[in-house]
């Protein structure tokens, strides 16, 4: 023994537990109090309240619940700090879910990537996030930037918007009977291609089209806004818009109120409410929240300026309901991406965001440049959720009891959608995949993937 | 530092300092430092013109006989006829002006410290089972408490262990050019106490005495002479000039000890290396268990505390995983399975593969262990149980042997096929950072890379440093390496404590202050590396990296080609390291098909995927 000393009856001090100091001790369980020795161990024994690996061997190879079981694991090793086990199961990831596989795959594969980004951004691991930017496809890089045109197309490819324009647009019909002037306040995110129908419908009223107020939530300058991103000022749409209600004579009046979710936009609840001091009661006030309303900070999101005990959220619905309005309609997804550990989220988005990854085969070819587009929207949702925190976080989904809670709470009764509104959502599905469907829950609409609950649409009223 | 330096320094012997003294008395004035800083360093030069030779050889002279070694002939010395007949000739202030400063600080007075004794007890360590015996001198001269110990004392060092064991906890390494007090100290080099001659660690002492009074106002400077000092050594030891390199390398663990970070550890291992050399006093191989245990230890250090080893195994596994696609039997041989860390990620992939996991044989190979353990058999039963959890058919074997060598094709043989409706086995071999120790022993490579083709794999993984410490002469080779681990260690500075510090549990995290045990002890693991590179020859020298290039050669010459590690892994690689690698230091390259990892512009590990040719 020449090269270096370790001096045999000293080797307790190489270990932090002295313990099992020599020899046989040292060989295998080097590091035992380390628990790195083994990295891989902890596919088996990561922490407790994971199941172990064991639901991997079930034999269900290559199946979603795998990948979740990897992808869960690989968070907590984030989470926990653990560099070896996170980098041994990511390259795990990586070869087992190739981008462009089925669509478990990219499912997982976009959850992989959101978790990168979240290592990153989070400097869990000592990231570097420029580096991470060029290696990792960031799905916040790949989202497109659409024309009108391209836009009112996209969205036409599937239910997953058109579902919900609908459903509002006909509650909104029956709420505004007999009204003159009709103000309808647009919360939503996808740049008003909802309304054009609005506007024919209206147009084709029995008593004739209202004057038609529209106000819009410009939410493009926010830090997070979500997709789709409209490669067109709100200045410029309105003109057309305004235009198009013109053709259906309509006399529209467009305004753009530049304001974010972060606040409870409150910069546009504040214009209302000035406004509504000078009505005479001629005018129905309409909220068309429209995927928009999860923005808004949760609980979860950490302290109000205001009251600890009271969310944005809540704040939100309550000054809505204080403007008195006609009518609110919410159409939001029906999941819950509000837990506040990254792996409880990851596991519920996981078990929703499938839904766009399986659909996409029904209406879009593999390569296609508008599934590009399509995935890249999906894959920034999922990064949101999983690598957002505070007010960038802004894929705060509720489930649909949840929203009923929230607006009974602020003071809203529920309105039942119509029989015509629910046929007319029928003959809508029946454009599309025969996996779609829509059901009713409660005075709720609700369209379905395979079963599984997607969007829900729901009418409320002050009580 | 230098505190501590001054007080070991004052344990030189009167006599010795009185005769010195005279000698200095002779010497010119230290010279103004007004060097041009950077150019030295680009330069690290220290040949001169020949104009200047004369005032040069005069001043090293003077050295000679400033240190003590006026015996030596120095108009026809090795060293000084070297210089003077050098003929390619660049910044010619470097030598002269070194010489100087170094006059001028043999110059300096004694310090008025009392002398230690030159007999430090603490440098002997005699444990009770006889597993290290008597040790050598030390060469330390930085810690104040194991001041000079050049002479071993069997004595005294039984008394000595229990002072000594629990001030110290790390004992990795011997002082000879360490100087830092926390991880170098009392040595326990069994079995050679004959190999340490006396009179040098005399000399060293006296050298120690000498140069007491160093002080090292500017780091920089003496960074600079600090890589001079290193070189010149090299260069006297390759000339064989032992009494100019011995001179030489006294002063490494003084100008070591006043910089700080990685050139002080990189220079201190690098010091201690040489002492080795000069005072033939190398290491030897180790055959006890203890050694393996240790090996084993720092290699789980180093390989987490930086992303060298997990690259390696992540590259390694994806071309293994991409050549076993749609196989039903495959089988790994690994030619050094350690922990057997690399195999948990590989497995678990293939278990989730499209189509199902293939049956997976493990064949370990690992150095023959003396203790009743059986360290191969314990990592394969760890290996299936992870793989029985994972659902996938799983066989081990552990192959103990001392040397790649001894393998023969019929050990690493699939076994007699089940039925004649049994896919055949597909094999890929794995060699990370074991290649080069073949080449040590001749026609070792040859016979291993045979007995690999007698096998044919589907692919051969290879990881190795990137680097020539192998071929060309001694000087080249310490020059190489010196760079080599200068920006290894430059990199384990840059990633700091390392995240699995936080995770490793409270322990740990509490033995992991500031420098991160991981950091530490993958300093030792590359230590002994240096070690072995710069302090041993023949067969004991068996850390013979060499370039891809080389490699290229080798196994091309062997009948093997490339096969290009595809796109997929370098952004893996790439993503992996970016994320984890805890600095930008650290790069990934693309070089003919095979993936580098490096630390800024250098490469330092070199991943290679080869099978065999097809027959011309």
């Amino acid at each position: 023994m020449m090269q270096f000393t370790h001096a045999a009856v000293t080797a307790s001090p190489l270990h932090p537990n002295g313990a099992h100091g020599l020899g046989l001790g040292l060989f295998l369980d080097v590091g035992a109090p380390r628990a790195r020795q083994w990295p891989a161990g902890g596919f088996a024994s990561t922490p407790p309240p994971l199941p172990t690996s064991s639901k991997i061997s079930l034999g269900n190879l290559n199946s979603a619940g795998c990948m979740e079981q990897l992808l869960v694991h690989c968070a907590n090793a984030i989470e926990a700090n653990d560099a070896t086990l996170t980098q041994q199961i990511l390259w795990v990831l990586n070869n087992i879910a190739p981008s462009d596989g089925d669509s478990n795959q990219r499912l997982t594969a976009a959850f992989l990537c959101a978790l990168v980004t979240r290592a990153s951004r989070t400097g869990a691991c000592k990231a570097v996030t420029a580096a991470v930017a060029a290696a990792v496809e960031s799905a916040a890089l790949h989202v497109h930037r659409f024309t009108a045109v391209e836009l009112a197309s996209f969205i036409d490819l599937t239910p997953w918007h058109r579902f919900g324009y609908m459903a509002a647009n006909a509650a909104i019909l029956d709420a505004v009977e007999g009204f003159p002037v009709v103000h309808v306040v647009d919360l939503s995110t996808t740049h008003c291609m909802q309304i054009p129908t609005l506007i024919d419908m209206l147009a084709s009223r029995a008593e004739g089209p209202p004057i038609l107020r529209l106000t819009v939530a410009d939410v493009a300058s926010c830090s997070s806004a979500p997709p789709p991103v409209l490669d067109m000022s709100y200045d410029e749409l309105g003109a057309k818009l305004v235009n198009f209600a013109r053709s259906r004579n309509v006399s529209m009046d467009f305004r753009v109120v530049p304001t974010s979710p972060a606040d409870a936009f409150s910069s546009l609840v504040d214009q209302l409410r000035v406004q509504q001091l000078v009505l005479d009661g001629t005018e129905a006030l309409v909220f068309n929240c429209h995927m928009l309303l999860h923005a808004v900070p949760d609980e979860t999101a950490g302290s109000v300026s205001l009251a600890q005990s009271v969310s944005l959220r809540t704040m939100l619905l309550k000054s809505l309901r204080a403007l008195e309005p006609a009518l609110v309609v919410v159409a939001e997804e029906d999941a819950d991406f509000t837990a506040g550990d990254v792996v409880g989220r990851l596991r519920a988005a996981f078990n929703f965001m499938w839904i766009p990854y399986d659909a996409v085969d029904t209406f879009l070819p593999k390569g296609s440049e508008q599934r590009r587009w399509y995935e890249a929207e999906v894959g920034w949702k999922v990064e949101n959720v999983l690598a957002q925190e505070g007010v960038d976080r802004v894929e705060r989904q509720e489930d649909r009891t949840r929203w009923g809670q929230r607006m009974r709470g602020a003071g809203f009764r529920p309105v039942a959608f119509g029989e015509e509104a629910a046929g007319e959502v029928r003959t809508m599905l029946n454009e599309h995949a025969a996996g779609w469907g829509m059901k009713r829950e409660d005075d709720d609409l609700m369209l379905t993937w395979k079963g599984h609950n997607v969007v829900f649409a729901s009418a409320w009223a002050p009580s | 530092m230098k505190r501590e330096y001054q007080d070991a320094g004052g344990s030189g012997a009167a006599g010795d300092m009185g005769m010195s003294k005279d000698k200095m008395m002779s010497a010119p004035p230290p010279p103004q430092e007004d060097e041009d800083v950077d150019e030295l360093l680009a330069a690290l030069g220290y040949k001169v013109r020949s104009s200047d030779m004369a005032d040069v050889a005069q001043k090293l002279e003077q050295l000679e006989m400033a240190m003590g070694m006026g015996g030596v002939p120095a108009p026809d010395d090795g060293f000084t006829t070297h210089l003077a007949t050098e003929t390619v000739h660049y910044n010619p202030t470097d030598l002269s002006s070194w010489v100087e400063s170094m006059l001028s600080e043999l110059n300096a007075p004694p310090p008025p410290l009392p002398p230690a004794p030159r007999l430090a007890p603490a440098s002997s360590t005699v444990t009770a089972d006889g597993f290290f015996d008597i040790p050598p001198p030390s060469l330390d001269s930085s810690s104040s408490s194991y001041a000079l110990r050049p002479i071993p004392s069997p004595a005294v060092a039984p008394a000595d262990l229990s002072a000594d064991s629990p001030r110290d906890p790390k004992r990795m390494r011997t002082g000879g050019g360490s100087t830092s007090s926390s991880s170098s100290s009392s040595s326990s080099l069994g079995g050679c106490v004959v190999e340490a001659a006396p009179p040098a660690a005399a000399a060293a002492a006296e050298a120690n005495a000498i140069a007491l009074p160093v002080v090292v106002a500017d780091t920089q400077e003496a960074g600079i002479r600090l890589v001079h000092a290193l070189l010149a050594c090299a260069e006297a030891v390759q000339q064989e000039n032992f009494s100019a390199a011995e001179a030489l390398v006294k002063q490494i663990p003084l100008l070591a000890a006043s910089q700080g970070g990685a050139m002080r550890k990189v220079a201190a291992y690098f010091g201690e290396a040489l002492a080795r050399r000069v005072f033939r006093f190398r290491p030897q191989p180790d055959s006890s268990h203890l050694d393996a245990a240790f090996a084993d230890l720092l290699h789980a250090h180093f390989y987490e505390s930086c992303p060298y080893l997990k690259f390696a195994h992540f590259t390694a596994n994806q071309a293994i995983l991409e050549a076993f696609a749609g196989c039903r039997r495959v089988h790994v041989v690994d030619f050094g399975i350690k922990q057997g860390m690399q195999w948990p990620a590989l497995l678990q992939a293939l278990a989730l593969r499209p189509g199902g996991p293939p049956s997976f044989r493990l064949t370990g190979v690992g150095p023959p262990q003396p203790d009743e353990t059986d360290a191969l058999q314990q990592v394969g039963w760890k290996l299936a149980q992870f793989a029985h959890t994972i659902g996938v058919d799983f066989q081990y074997r552990g192959l103990v042997a001392a040397t790649l060598a001894d393998l023969e094709p019929f050990m690493l043989q699939p076994e007699a096929q089940d039925g004649p409706n049994e896919e055949p086995e597909v094999i890929a071999v794995n060699s990370v950072f074991e290649m080069h120790r073949l080449l040590a022993q001749p026609g070792a490579l040859e016979k291993v890379l045979g007995t690999v083709r007698a096998v044919r794999p589907r692919i051969v993984t290879v990881v190795e440093q990137e680097a020539n410490h192998n071929t060309g002469s001694f000087l080249d080779r310490f020059t190489e390496s010196l760079h080599y681990y200068s920006t290894m260690f430059d990199s384990l500075e840059g990633a700091g404590s390392g995240p699995s510090e936080i995770s490793s549990g409270p322990a740990s995290a509490a033995a992991a202050a500031t420098p991160g045990t991981d950091q530490v002890m993958s300093e030792v693991y590359l230590g002994r590396q240096i070690c072995n590179v710069v302090a041993c020859e023949g067969a004991e020298r068996t850390e013979r990296h060499e370039t891809l290039g080389q490699w290229r050669g080798r196994l091309g010459h062997a009948g093997f080609e490339t096969v290009h590690l595809g796109s997929n892994a370098y952004k893996q690689a790439s993503t992996l390291l970016a994320l984890f690698a805890g600095g930008d230091g650290y790069k990934v390259d693309e070089k003919e098909g095979c993936l580098t990892l490096g630390w800024h512009t250098r490469p330092l590990i070199a991943t290679s995927a080869w099978r065999m040719a097809a027959a011309p």
